[in-house]
């Protein structure tokens, strides 16, 4: 304790020193993942010392526009594709080609060699069992059962204007609907939307405690939560998932791009990379195989089948005027 | 101002000129320092508002105030804060008149039980909330009631809460002074209980009454963490800021609501002076304290509502300790340890890490605010107007918008305080000058209760300014500012908004942690973490406790 204390009161005392072989990674990684990989990476570049910075998608994007004039990280390491193609963001980005990009497909990462996703996640249902049960309703396989009138004040989404994982969900609808039959759908749900809730993970936590029947959310958070031992299922919607990538970066202003290099490197890597498919279910390159416990969530050994194809450009130029739309129709 | 006094003036020059000076340097000392550390940052932020696509201009405001949604945003917000300002301050005032004015039992546990809002981080409070009250929560699960948490009254019942505790220790100071000889003289005069409240109890607490108004009305409506987690979709102006600035990444749009905010520091500022005037001071040199008389009724009636609003503050962390014992609330009740094993980034390095700086801005914020209040007060400077909107001012400003100042001022190369980002003394300032308001009202309530009189007896005897100010204000002023320090120390223990713009992978806190945690869906972890949190809070309270009845202070309040 008192060595802690000390430590404390050191760290105040001295301004933060850079020494050649550190590098400061920004993560959006959920907490228990980024701690795996970081030590995997600790492990592979002994020389290097790696701090993290782990917040959430929006915190940590209003973070880095607010240090562009003097951005204190070197990396972006997965980090929502569709918030690192914010100007504010990507102008901060230089580009780089680590070895072995060319193994991921080129819809996965940006033309321009900004920013390549090696991992990736899906918006899925998360379904309360003991709620279902007790309310005599049957498990939901598809948005479309959504619409029930069963599940009226039984849906919780995140609100896509906050969230990214709710702007996916409400995106990829109207992208596989097209946009007059989209909105249409849109409207139907609405009606059985108990509460959109302003982050994208807790509808799936809320739906896991119990406290409704169904949330939208993603993947990774279902995944979790039934490991945690919630009597939670999860479905991935029979119309296809909607998905997002998690994208990796090189700052243009880090002090120390060559360890940033060495860094970007390592996460192609094979060990890495066997490293995603413990953790994710999305990783866009070839590798390791799906964990038991992913599959007995219910995700197919090949997750591409279930996903909707994303055009993420369009997704990203279309964001503002679809919130403003999805605002005028369900906020007012 | 008497004719004597004037007439002694020419030989008290001397001593005049001095403090004179001594004023000037503090006053522009201090207002330094809030331009630093306050203006500075949210200045930087809120100039943002003027940054549009097209480059400077009015653009994001007539892009906000054109949109229907902004005025029922506007409404929602003033509604909401409207109704639970009246509720808080309402219900802290016959709390804190119970505890001042009558001989209910305990007042010590009394005392401290409400302020549990304030030992953990919003979220958890939030979460205990939903733990009890939520469609699954012990209420509707265990006995079969059928509540809906989320929503308005959601909203209000969590705001309520949260702003108890500020109004409660600024009512408290101002109902803890009493001058007996107005009492007994009603008395004498046949003044029936109802009628000397009126005359003379709410009359000499105004100021206080107000002051509480403007805390809980402001910080209900900067806040966004209870609105986000409880009010499902019942939209707020603090919920669009979170929105604009956390959902979309544009600072232009979020600033603009940000400047909105700001009105009713604004509008407070501007009826400060008019609800100041009838307050007059308590304690004068002829005072004599107030004895409370023995009425059993009184007291019974008084009692039965302090411990039934106890009741509802301590179910909140109850339930909390609860869920940090069980393996999963609320499916597997059975006991377990394991969730104090905590494996979150760091483990409980950040617990230490926040001792620290709350010990730093317990000390230093408490310097501060006092500093600033004396300035007010005290001080015949024209500085004082500017000071005083300042002192108030960071309850206008929402956290997220704070922090995010604090990053675009410090963080940059040209700013010669540079070298401060990304230490712990800047998280302290940003802590101290984030909780500034409610430290300075609670000070000022109290020092506004201490007579000019001393003031003028000690300058006539010779004394100056700054003798006066150690031998006679600070004597009595002191147990108000023990708790003033406490109360810091406690804000930096638990606040959270502000604080993950600047931490580092060097100086995470522990607020951050719980988020982590809750960010994980780890709800029981969290809530153990966050037990740790109180259980520091709490040795806090008991140590400052101890430390004043080994002084002497043995019949002296650390929370009045």
């Amino acid at each position: 304790m008192k060595a802690s204390v000390f430590s404390g009161l050191m760290a105040a005392l001295l301004p933060a020193t850079v020494y050649a072989g550190d590098i400061t990674v920004y993560t959006a990684y959920e907490e228990d993942e980024a701690a795996a990989f970081l030590e995997l990476a600790k492990t592979a570049m002994p020389d290097i010392n790696v701090n993290m910075l782990r917040l959430s998608t929006g915190d940590l994007a209003a973070r880095i526009i607010a240090e562009k004039a003097n951005p204190q990280h070197d990396v972006i390491w997965g980090f929502a594709a569709s918030t690192i193609v914010n100007p504010e963001i990507a102008d901060t980005l230089e580009a780089y080609a680590p070895a072995g990009l060319e193994k991921i497909p080129t819809s996965f990462r940006d033309g321009d060699n900004k920013w390549f996703a090696v991992t990736g996640y899906m918006a899925v249902l998360c379904v309360n069992t003991e709620r279902a049960a007790k309310l005599g309703l049957d498990v939901p396989t598809s948005w479309a059962d959504l619409t029930d009138p069963k599940f009226k004040g039984e849906v919780v989404m995140p609100n896509p204007a906050s969230s990214g994982t709710g702007y996916i969900q409400v995106s990829s609808l109207l992208q596989m609907k097209g946009e007059d039959a989209g909105w249409t759908f849109l409207d139907q749900l609405h009606g059985n939307i108990a509460q959109y809730i302003k982050s994208g993970s807790k509808p799936c936590n809320a739906a896991a405690s119990g406290e409704y029947t169904v949330g939208a959310s993603f993947d990774m958070r279902a995944i979790k939560n039934i490991d945690e031992g919630f009597p939670m299922m999860m479905v991935v919607p029979a119309e296809g998932a909607g998905n997002e990538l998690e994208a990796n970066a090189l700052v243009a202003s880090s002090k120390n791009k060559d360890d940033a290099r060495r860094f970007l490197d390592w996460t192609l890597t094979p060990e890495a990379v066997n490293a995603y498919y413990d953790w994710k279910a999305i990783v866009t390159l070839p590798g390791g195989s799906l964990p038991q416990k992913f599959k007995d969530a219910g995700l197919p050994e090949d997750t591409n089948s279930v996903l909707h194809p994303t055009d993420f450009a369009a997704a990203g130029a279309d964001r503002d005027r679809i919130i403003a739309e999805w605002q005028r129709r369900y906020e007012n | 101002m008497t004719d004597q006094t004037v007439s002694m003036s020419s030989r008290l020059r001397q001593f005049r000129l001095s403090d004179k000076s001594f004023a000037t340097a503090v006053s522009v000392g201090i207002l330094v320092l809030m331009v630093i550390f306050l203006v500075i940052p949210a200045v930087s932020i809120l100039l943002r508002s003027f940054v549009g696509d097209s480059g400077w201009g009015l653009e994001n405001y007539t892009e906000t105030l054109n949109s229907g949604r902004i005025r029922e945003l506007v409404g929602n917000s003033l509604t909401v804060s409207a109704i639970t300002a009246a509720l808080a301050v309402s219900l802290a005032y016959v709390y804190a008149y119970s505890i001042q004015r009558t001989n209910v039992v305990f007042k010590s546990f009394l005392r401290i039980v409400v302020m549990t809002p304030l030992f953990a981080p919003s979220l958890v409070q939030a979460q205990g909330l939903i733990f009890l009250f939520g469609r699954n929560g012990a209420f509707n699960r265990f006995f079969g009631f059928d509540f809906d948490l989320y929503g308005f009254w959601g909203i209000v019942l969590a705001n309520t809460l949260y702003t108890f505790p500020y109004a409660f220790l600024i009512l408290s100071a101002a109902l803890a002074a009493a001058d007996a000889r107005l009492y007994e003289g009603a008395v004498v005069m046949g003044a029936k209980p109802m009628r000397i409240f009126q005359a003379i109890t709410l009359p000499s607490t105004r100021y206080g009454i107000a002051a509480a108004c403007f805390v809980s009305f402001s910080l209900s409506i900067t806040d966004f963490g209870n609105a986000i987690v409880i009010g499902g979709d019942f939209n707020v102006l603090a919920t669009e800021i979170y929105n604009k600035v956390i959902g979309q990444g544009k600072f232009g749009l979020g600033a603009v609501i940000g400047v909105l905010l700001l009105a009713p520091a604004v509008i407070s500022k501007l009826l400060e002076r008019r609800i100041a005037r009838g307050q007059h001071a308590l304690i004068t040199d002829g005072s004599k304290p107030l004895v409370i008389g023995i009425n059993r009724s009184r007291d019974l009636a008084y009692g039965i509502y302090a411990y039934v609003v106890a009741g509802m503050f301590l179910a909140v962390p109850l339930i909390v300790l609860l869920a940090s014992f069980v393996r999963l609330w609320p499916y597997n009740l059975s006991f377990t340890l394991k969730h104090y094993s905590f494996d979150v980034q760091n483990g409980a390095q950040p617990l230490w890490n926040s001792i620290v700086v709350a010990l730093a801005t317990a000390l230093f914020g408490v310097v501060l605010v006092t500093i600033a209040a004396i300035v007010v007060q005290k001080f015949r400077t024209p500085l004082r107007g500017p000071i005083s909107f300042l002192a108030i001012l960071p309850t206008s400003i929402p956290g997220m918008v704070l922090g995010l100042g604090y990053v675009l001022a410090f963080n940059n190369p040209a700013n010669p305080l540079n070298m401060l980002y990304g230490t712990f003394p800047l998280i302290v300032l940003l802590y101290i000058y984030y909780n500034h308001a409610q430290g300075f009202l609670i000070t000022t309530t109290s020092l506004k209760q201490i007579s000019s009189t001393f003031d003028e007896a000690s300058t006539m005897l010779g004394g100056s300014q700054l003798r006066t100010l150690f031998k006679v204000t600070l004597p009595i002023l002191w147990p108000t500012l023990v708790g003033v320090a406490v109360f810091f120390f406690m804000r930096a223990m638990v606040s959270l908004s502000a604080v993950i713009f600047l931490i580092t992978p060097q100086t995470q806190v522990a607020a951050v942690s719980v988020l982590q945690l809750s960010d994980r869906g780890a709800n029981n972890q969290a809530a153990a973490f966050s037990v740790c949190i109180m259980l520091i809070v709490l040795a806090m309270l008991l140590l400052a406790r101890s430390v004043l009845w080994l002084a002497g202070a043995k019949n002296i309040t650390l929370i009045r």
